[in-house]
């Protein structure tokens, strides 16, 4: 795959990049996930939805499902964290890209790569914090979720927002999801909504544009 | 039929403003013109994700409403977006497509169709390298899985002549009818042993044995057929958001689903303030998200713990008398017929009037593993509160003796009430709202069988054979002179099924089948079955033929299924393949009345036209629920959702309007009336004794029994979310998401020596099996379990590496026919033995570490 690739415009991006500073684009309206932690059954009908959407081999994948499970017998607990791409307001892969092939959207604030540009060096999949960006051997590159792009600029939403059989992952603008003004079915009634739980990334580093309903026994603080 | 998505109903940036859109927003926008609300991009470099061109997208694709088409009694909507005749996705409902449909409606009365992960996989399946293109002929010895390309000619005069050979050698019983519902479940093209084409194929040609107890659900067909008169027990999925309490007793619809939205309005149940409980030997899926009060048990000693239950029910009179008078027979002596006043009835067995044994919590704590505590509270919560949906699931009806765990559940709920009233629950099978469902001809040749045994005595018929008694292999009785006569099986038809992969005790089958004379099967993809059949014979997808689909289990709509793509290679579907045998055989114009012999190589019209006059006649002419919309419509949307201006709920009439229920007496019978008549058992095809009223019975093998001794685990094998069944099991997209193990309580396997990963061996006389270990905390100690459906892998020495449970099954259903999947033991030791996941070299991952106690 890299042998297609047009090494001269690759050369051009390199030298490009290395004379810009990284000012982290200001999005018109950031869009972000919701997760109910608590109500999703972990049966992975997003990831599949996601893979099948991108065409992805066994190995990348965008959406995991991460189990979480504790107690002790019979006193048990369980439930599901789901995150994909985050699409940070600073996105720690962004910067680290030596040829600029990943970039963050205006209107929306997607973070995306063009991978016309990826030469497969796999920094940005080392700077994530949260796994987003893989790699996938068969092409050379890395890739990760672009929050289906195009279903959105089609004014509809991702795969797996759309395949969520319990309807607890959704998008919308990450600031009203914060606040829960935003009306959505991935939040009960009386749900309250954090920027983190157990076992996650600090996000004061990259400023993840996520939030969950947590579980009682993954509330942070 | 196909049609275009239009996109111009929607706002082409609707996210910059609110989302989701509202109905009048969508209006809205679609005044304002599409345009609007588009901002402009800004940023220079605007690349496109994917930029390796050509990345269609969907609006760039032609749009097909399709539905999966596996046997998991859900049946969702797939949406192909293709290109030419390939299929470059596949999405889902997103409510544009039904009537007054747009996007993004999902009300509680029309909810989306959301397929499953198994659903989304289907294009890997579709286009898996295990698809069978071209009939095929086996050259080795039976087993070996060395085959031969042939013409569909040459296998199907092959199979032709043997079948007139076998017939005529060996009489009409000598071919075994497997066919099952593992590759469809369509109206038109339909593998099942009542309403498939199989059934109808074998039955005109005269020779048919037919297999007729259900693997998933026989206790409970039996127990609802016994105590309701009818197997459509069930209530619609809608009506679980409005139960107050629901005890998903060995139910885990986080995994199977279990049709429509089931798992989805649950949610909202829990979110209106329903109290769960789970009682099972795992807390699953379902557990965690509807924060259920777990109450382990002890596999096969759930019928004990009911029998508690209602002893608590009864002695601190909670329960409803008004409706065991009025509905109930022989739920006590005031409710026994007059005929047998003297028999014992329900609550003498419970509080011990004969037996002197009360079947107290105490009685049932060490028989179940539950605290008699637990079992007082888990009643009295039951009893008083209303309305309580106890939905007694299959699973723990998969036992010796299992029909008695769901005679018991039934009589729990109509002591309680809680039968026939919105948000309670009398399941048992939980067939629900019923749609018409046949649209081939089912006529009097449909059905036709000369010998019906238990499903899982093949092996033990072929084997022993001419030296089995009728009751060894639940001969179903006959009026005319083959009552009686065992059959000798010479031959097998598998019709989307794979069941030598999915019966009990595996070891037994290889034995049996290396003596039959012909094996046949139809499949869509090459599956351990097909591995020891003689002739393999491609079979078209759903995608690859044209079919209209619904649930069988809970949901109520209709789904098109046109022909999306044609049929890969020269696979052709089974009624194709069927009616071109019938005209080999001399009795094709009768089995596919509308057809030619040229329905071979085309079949566009002649299935359009069953499906025309099976719609334009019982679909828009049925009498209960009748639907409008015309074929043409229904062909162009590709949905149809059903308006139940309630929801629908079983033995509603019954209750609120003294409609008899369908028993003998017109009432729900605790005391079964047919049984307390039958003098002698060895005649019926039970076999053997079944009591009339529901009693715990010890089964042959539980963590109870002297036996574990030897083998001190209990091994339960219950439905994987990633398969239906064994369909899918060569996904990678699934494979890699989920394992084949066996799950073990943390304590036993420190006890083992093992941890999360390492391999084992999981033996016991029947055979052996090498799996890795998922240790946890939630499983009971003393319990295994390991998912069903595994594809057989066989070493040198028979041992299964794929960790199928089937090998260490026993092949003794219940009297009343339920498979006893669940009434193993075994033991298990760490082994050096290698583990193979699936056919091919692919890794399996973990996605996740997982972790304990953050």
């Amino acid at each position: 795959m890299a042998n297609e690739k047009d090494k001269a415009a690759i050369k051009e991006a390199v030298k490009r990049k290395k004379r810009e500073h990284y000012v982290p684009v200001v999005p018109d309206t950031q869009l972000g996930f919701i997760h109910n932690n608590v109500d999703c059954i972990g049966c992975r009908a997003c990831e599949i939805a996601c893979k099948d959407k991108n065409g992805l081999p066994p190995g990348p994948r965008f959406r995991r499902v991460q189990y979480v499970e504790g107690g002790t017998y019979p006193e048990v607990f369980a439930y599901k964290i789901n995150m994909s791409c985050n699409h940070c307001a600073e996105p720690a892969c962004l910067p680290t890209c030596p040829t600029g092939a990943i970039f963050k959207r205006k209107k929306d604030g997607i973070v995306d790569i063009d991978s016309t540009l990826c030469i497969g060096c796999r920094r940005c999949e080392a700077a994530c914090p949260f796994g987003a960006p893989q790699y996938n051997a068969e092409t050379n590159t890395v890739v990760k979720c672009n929050m289906c792009v195009d279903e959105i600029d089609a004014g509809r939403k991702p795969y797996c927002v759309m395949a969520c059989m319990m309807r607890v992952l959704d998008i919308g603008p990450i600031d009203q999801l914060r606040a829960g003004t935003y009306e959505t079915k991935a939040r009960g009634a009386n749900d309250e909504v954090v920027r983190q739980v157990r076992n996650m990334a600090d996000p004061e580093l990259t400023n993840p544009s996520i939030v969950f309903v947590p579980h009682s026994k993954g509330k942070v603080g | 039929m196909t049609r275009r998505a239009s996109t111009e109903p929607f706002d082409t940036n609707p996210l910059s403003g609110a989302l989701p859109l509202s109905r009048r927003r969508l209006l809205e926008l679609a005044a304002a013109g599409s345009a609007a609300g588009l901002l402009p991009l800004g940023g220079t470099n605007e690349a496109k994700a994917f930029a390796y061109e050509p990345y269609p997208k969907d609006d760039e694709l032609e749009t097909v409403v399709t539905s999966c088409a596996h046997n998991c009694g859900s049946r969702h909507m797939l949406v192909a977006h293709k290109k030419g005749d390939v299929i470059v996705r596949l999405s889902t409902d997103d409510g544009r497509y039904q009537k007054d449909g747009f996007f993004g409606k999902d009300t509680e009365e029309e909810p989306q169709v959301r397929a499953c992960l198994r659903g989304r996989s289907y294009r890997a399946r579709l286009y898996s390298a295990e698809r069978l293109l071209y009939p095929m002929m086996r050259v080795g010895p039976r087993g070996e899985g060395k085959f031969k390309r042939v013409s569909w000619d040459e296998a199907l005069t092959f199979v032709a002549n043997k079948m007139v050979e076998l017939k005529t050698k060996y009489g009409p019983q000598a071919i075994l009818d497997q066919s099952y519902a593992g590759a469809s479940y369509g109206v038109l093209h339909k593998s099942d042993q009542i309403e498939g084409l199989l059934a109808r194929f074998l039955g005109m040609f005269g020779c048919r044995t037919s297999s007729w107890s259900v693997p998933s659900y026989q206790a409970t067909t039996f127990s609802s057929r016994m105590t309701f008169g009818t197997i459509e027990d069930g209530n619609e999925d809608d009506a679980f958001a409005h139960s107050k309490l629901i005890i998903m007793w060995g139910w885990n619809p986080a995994y199977t689903f279990h049709g429509g939205n089931t798992f989805y309005y649950m949610r909202m149940a829990k979110q209106r303030g329903c109290k769960f409980v789970l009682v099972d030997p795992q807390y699953t899926d379902s557990a965690a998200a509807y924060d259920a009060w777990w109450i382990p048990i002890k596999p096969n000693t759930d019928a004990a713990m009911m029998a508690a239950m209602a002893h608590v029910i009864f002695s601190e009179n909670l329960h409803n008398q008004d409706f065991i008078n009025r509905f109930v027979l022989g739920m006590d002596q005031g409710t026994m017929p007059d005929w047998a006043k003297g028999k014992e009835n329900f609550k003498d067995y419970i509080l011990g009037t004969y037996d002197k044994t009360p079947k107290t919590p105490e009685w049932a704590e060490p028989i179940c593993g539950v605290k008699a505590d637990d079992i007082r509270k888990l009643a009295r919560m039951y009893a008083g509160t209303k309305p309580a949906a106890l939905k007694a699931s299959w699973a723990p009806g998969r036992n010796a003796y299992g029909e008695q765990y769901n005679r018991m559940a039934a009589a729990l709920q109509s002591m309680t009430g809680n039968i026939g009233v919105l948000g309670g629950c009398a399941e048992g099978v939980g067939k629900a709202f019923h749609s018409e469902a046949v649209a081939y001809p089912y006529d009097q040749y449909a059905n036709v069988w000369y010998a019906s045994i238990k499903s899982d005595r093949w092996a033990h018929c072929v084997l022993n054979y001419p030296n089995v008694k009728r009751e060894e292999v639940g001969l179903w009785p006959r009026q005319d002179n083959l009552d009686g006569v065992i059959p000798n099986i010479k031959g097998i038809f598998w019709q989307g099924s794979d069941w030598f992969n999915q019966l009990t005790n595996i070891n037994k089958e290889i034995e049996a089948i290396k003596k039959l004379e012909l094996v046949v099967c139809m499949d869509s993809t090459i599956t351990p079955s097909g591995i020891w059949a003689d002739v393999l014979l491609p079979i078209a997808t759903h995608f690859e033929r044209h079919d209209v689909a619904l649930p069988w289990y809970k949901g109520h709509y209709y789904i098109h299924r046109p022909k999306v793509i044609q049929p890969l290679g020269e696979s052709k579907s089974d009624f194709q393949v069927f009616t071109e045998l019938a005209y080999r055989l001399g009795f094709g114009p009768a089995f596919n009345p509308k057809a030619n012999r040229d329905y071979f190589h085309i079949d566009d019209n002649v299935d359009e036209a069953y499906l025309r006059e099976w719609w334009e006649g019982r679909v828009m002419g049925n009498a209960a629920h009748p639907v409008t919309m015309g074929w043409e419509e229904f062909k162009k949307r590709g949905i149809y959702k059903f308006h139940l201006h309630e929801p629908h709920v079983a033995f509603k009439d019954q209750i609120e309007k003294g409609i008899p229920f369908q028993t003998a007496s017109g009432r729900i019978e605790i005391f079964s009336t047919q049984l307390a008549q039958i003098t002698d058992w060895t005649k019926t095809q039970y076999g053997y004794e079944i009591p009339y009223i529901p009693k715990w019975i010890e089964p042959w093998e539980s963590l109870n029994s002297p036996k574990t001794a030897q083998f001190p685990f209990h091994l339960i094998s219950p439905h994987p979310r990633w398969r239906t069944h064994s369909i899918f099991n060569n996904i990678p997209w699934l494979r890699e998401t989920f394992e084949q193990e066996v799950t073990l309580n943390a304590a036993d396997a420190a006890k083992l020596g093992v941890k999360t990963g390492d391999v084992v061996e999981l033996y016991n006389d029947r055979g052996r099996v090498v799996v890795p270990v998922y240790a946890t905390e939630r499983c009971m100690p003393g319990v295994a379990v390991l998912h069903e459906g595994a594809w057989m892998d066989l070493d040198k020495n028979g041992v299964d590496r794929a960790g199928n449970p089937d090998f260490l099954t026993l092949d003794e259903p219940s009297p009343a026919g339920a498979f006893a999947y669940n009434t193993v033991l075994c033991a298990i030791r760490k082994t050096t033995l290698e583990h193979k996941p699936g056919w091919d070299q692919l890794a399996t991952s973990r996605s996740h570490v997982f972790r304990r106690d953050l």
